[in-house]
């Protein structure tokens, strides 16, 4: 076995290949050192193997964990995950056994969607540690965990977990055969499956939901949806969402009734002003200043009147330097960002509007544009809502305020129209009396 | 899922402002207008009455398809072309008149057939995606944009300008009988429950309509409020002056605090609004009904993608739209509009008729 091994892998200083005999047998075993643990193979193979307190084929007979391989196609693939490779060389039998021992961080707090009630633990990277939450959370015999991979090369194991009781059968199907006619090498973020999952190779808004806290996939789960978690990320994927959402945050839960429900107004407030105000400000500006009653409209006026040059370049410079801004903020280390946030926000900003370069109640809009694009609870919903007050930006420079609506409108109906694994996105619900039945149930498959 | 049936009677009786309804009943005050109000509740009850009780027997089929089981192709599918030229055209009615308006009251110097292009484009992409979109699209219209239409209805009624003695004066002449042109011009307020026809598809079969009688009481308030609160502000002589009459209206208040002062811009951007979902959902009914004439067409309500048939038909729709604002102008659009909706009386009386006959007929067998 063992040339044959050094044969199919390329030359490899910690391939380890080793033969073992004691009085009564022999045997060779095989294993990538980095990808095992060797405290394991101390303990589990050499160490009976030499003392021989319990003869070792009787080991290797009883121990499930010893799993017999027929195929010797599944060599390499069981060596790459960790697992050591055990030949008997008088019976030619041949077995794996798992001692894997990947490196992953050990239950990490919440960063991305933190909350200040609620459980701080987020998930794992490692799959084990991350079932080991949501089934803590969820006891219930009902849920099923199906195990797949993807990616040819990268070999990424996914866990596809639902509660059987509650689960869409059409969804189920419909992610069973996304994940199973997906063709990629490598896998290794949860976005990177999001996108592979919709299959669309441009799209706007996301139609999964992705999440590091166990107590949402705990509630998904008893909603019906399908929680995807893929191994070497701490996040997981939630299916079918609605926009809706999106726009809720885990803490709504569980703080006081009013307080939430005003919260959740004024995101969607905030979510409307960041994708209109930066078209409303040049409409207003450009087409229909007597659309503000008039102190306001010359209050506008006038602190415009030193800057030379049309509206929507005002907004295109500002709109650069926030957009770089925060751009530059996540991406530099956590010690210079504070200081590049001073700089561009306090001292450019100021600056700039001294300067006669932009108008202050355009900062104004800048920042509001801005702030209240970090209201939205879910990163990712926030990131696509970022793009989208560009095209509303080009319409009201050439149509004003009509433009603005009409993009609008236009937003609403792709929204309407997207489906989240042929669940609607976009659609408000009300009671539906199951007597009856759905809209549009008629001729659902 | 009373509210989806809801909705679109809402969107067509909030539509009618555009379709030159309280200019045609102001224009005929004196002869027939104020018993038209009286008239036309009764009317579109009776006829909604009907369409719905024989579109309940036919869960999850839509009017061609019913036709179908009954007459033969050839008259079904001339039918469907006809019915969907009548929903074309008021669409093109609404979006057109639209398109002048945002020229007269917002951009001035902006280019009417720009504009047009700009909403008829918007308008057809909306009205390509499948009908469950559409629902779905009509209920998040009116639910964001009623509020301030019940908003600015409440100020106009509250509005000390409001004279009720020239509305009492118009009011006396209810004993005037009503004229085809008022009854056709008033029953429009009642007809939104004709989107039916092809919205039945989405109904699940165990739907029941509930509380119909609802529907003819807030047609009929909406109906006074379009009919007598111009008249109330501008005086029984004066209302008459104005194609665009509400649009002048509510110019004629302002509101005293917050950013914007004058009502006319709230009411122009709510019925942009309306107007493009109203157009779009026309459109998508008059495309579903000339896809109903081809045999290869099945019904669909979720398609996944937009077939080419809806890309073709609605830019024959939508170039049709256009060319319709190059040669004719307000004058004409106004009178064609009378005439349609005198003809499109007689249309919803006699397809209610027919297909609540046919729902009779198919009991007496069994």
């Amino acid at each position: 076995m063992n040339e044959r091994i050094r044969l199919l892998f390329a030359e490899a200083a910690d391939l380890k290949t080793y033969t073992l005999s004691n009085s009564t047998m022999s045997i060779e075993i095989a294993y990538i050192a980095p990808l095992c643990d060797e405290k394991m193979i101390s303990d589990f193979i050499t160490v009976p193997f030499t003392k021989e307190e319990i003869p070792y084929r009787k080991q290797l007979d009883t121990i499930p964990e010893y799993l017999k391989i027929e195929d010797p196609a599944r060599w390499q693939d069981l060596m790459l995950r960790g697992n050591v490779l055990i030949k008997d060389i008088d019976s030619g039998e041949i077995f794996s056994f798992f001692t894997g021992d990947v490196i992953c961080n050990e239950s990490p707090q919440t960063q991305v969607e933190s909350a200040i009630q609620g459980p701080q633990i987020a998930l794992s990277e490692d799959l084990n540690k991350s079932m080991n939450l949501i089934r803590t959370m969820y006891p219930a015999p009902e849920v099923a965990v199906e195990e797949y991979s993807v990616g040819y090369i990268s070999k990424t194991p996914l866990l596809v977990v639902f509660d059987q009781r509650h689960v869409d059968p059409s969804v189920l199907d419909n992610v069973r055969s996304k994940l199973s006619s997906i063709s990629i090498d490598m896998v290794h973020a949860a976005g990177e499956l999001e996108k592979l999952l919709i299959g669309k190779r441009r799209h706007l808004f996301p139609t999964v939901l992705i999440t590091e806290r166990p107590d949402r996939i705990a509630k998904s789960l008893s909603k019906g949806k399908v929680v995807v978690l893929i191994k070497g990320s701490m996040f997981a994927l939630i299916m079918p969402v609605s926009f809706f959402d999106f726009m809720h945050a885990i803490e709504d839960n569980y703080e006081a009734y009013w307080m939430t429900r005003t919260l959740i107004v004024i995101r969607y407030l905030s979510i409307i002003l960041t994708i209109t105000l930066p078209a409303l400000y040049i409409a207003i500006v450009s087409y229909n200043p007597e659309l503000f009653r008039v102190q306001l409209a010359f209050s506008i006026a006038a602190s415009r009147s030193a800057v030379p040059y049309p509206s929507y370049i005002e907004v295109f410079v500002m709109l650069f330097m926030i957009e770089a801004l925060i751009e530059a903020s996540i991406r530099l280390p956590r010690y210079i960002g504070s200081t590049a946030t001073t700089v561009g926000g306090l001292i450019l900003g100021q600056a700039a509007q001294q300067a006669g370069l932009v108008s202050s109640i355009m900062i104004i809009v800048t920042s509001v544009v801005a702030i209240s694009n970090f209201v939205i609870p879910i990163n990712s919903l926030s990131f696509s809502v970022r793009f989208l007050k560009y095209p509303l930006i080009a319409a009201s420079i050439f149509f004003g305020i009509s433009g603005v609506a009409v993009g609008l409108f236009l937003y609403v109906s792709y929204l309407c129209n997207l489906r989240s694994f042929g669940k609607p996105y976009f659609r408000l619900h009300g009671k539906v009396n199951p007597a009856e039945g759905d809209v549009g149930q008629v001729r659902a498959k | 899922m009373n509210r989806y049936f809801f909705y679109n009677f809402m969107l067509v009786s909030l539509m009618n402002l555009m379709l030159f309804v309280p200019h045609i009943l102001v224009k005929n005050r004196y002869s027939g207008g104020v018993s038209a109000l009286i008239a036309a509740p009764v009317i579109g009850a009776i006829l909604m009455y009907m369409f719905t009780s024989a579109m309940a027997r036919y869960p999850g089929l839509g009017y061609p398809e019913i036709l179908k089981k009954y007459c033969p192709r050839w008259l079904v599918s001339l039918t469907s072309v006809y019915f969907a030229i009548m929903w074309w055209f008021s669409s093109t009615i609404v979006v057109v008149a639209y398109a002048v308006l945002i020229n007269r009251f917002f951009n001035p110097d902006a280019n009417t057939t720009v504009i047009l292009i700009m909403m008829v484009l918007a308008a057809a992409y909306a009205a390509s995606r499948s009908t469950l979109t559409i629902a779905f699209i009509i209920e998040i219209g009116i639910i964001v944009n009623a509020p301030i239409i019940l908003f600015i209805m409440f100020k106009m009624v509250r509005s000390p300008q409001l004279n009720f003695d020239s509305i009492r004066v118009i009011a006396n002449y209810v004993t005037v009988m009503p004229t085809v042109i008022t009854l056709a011009a008033a029953t429009l307020i009642f007809t939104g429950y004709i989107h039916l026809a092809l919205f039945n598809r989405l109904f699940p079969p165990n739907f029941r309509f509930k509380h119909l009688y609802v529907y003819p009481i807030l047609g009929f308030i909406i109906l006074l409020i379009t009919f007598f609160v111009p008249i109330g502000f501008h005086g029984t002589e004066g209302v008459d002056r104005y194609i665009y009459l509400w649009a002048v209206t509510s110019d004629s208040l302002i509101m005293q605090y917050g950013f914007i002062e004058r009502v006319i811009f709230l009411f122009l951007i709510v019925f942009l609004n309306l107007t493009l979902v109203y157009t779009m959902s026309g459109w998508h009914l008059g495309m579903e009904y000339i896809k109903s004439c081809f045999k290869a067409c099945k019904p669909e309500i979720d398609s996944p993608k937009a077939p080419k048939a809806n890309y073709i038909i609605l830019a024959v729709f939508a170039t049709a739209t256009v060319l319709y604002l190059i040669f004719t102008n307000e004058k004409i659009n106004y009178l064609i509009t009378s005439y349609w909706l005198v003809l499109r009386m007689f249309t919803e009386i006699v397809g209610v008729l027919w297909v609540f006959i046919l729902s009779r007929r198919r009991l007496k067998p069994e």
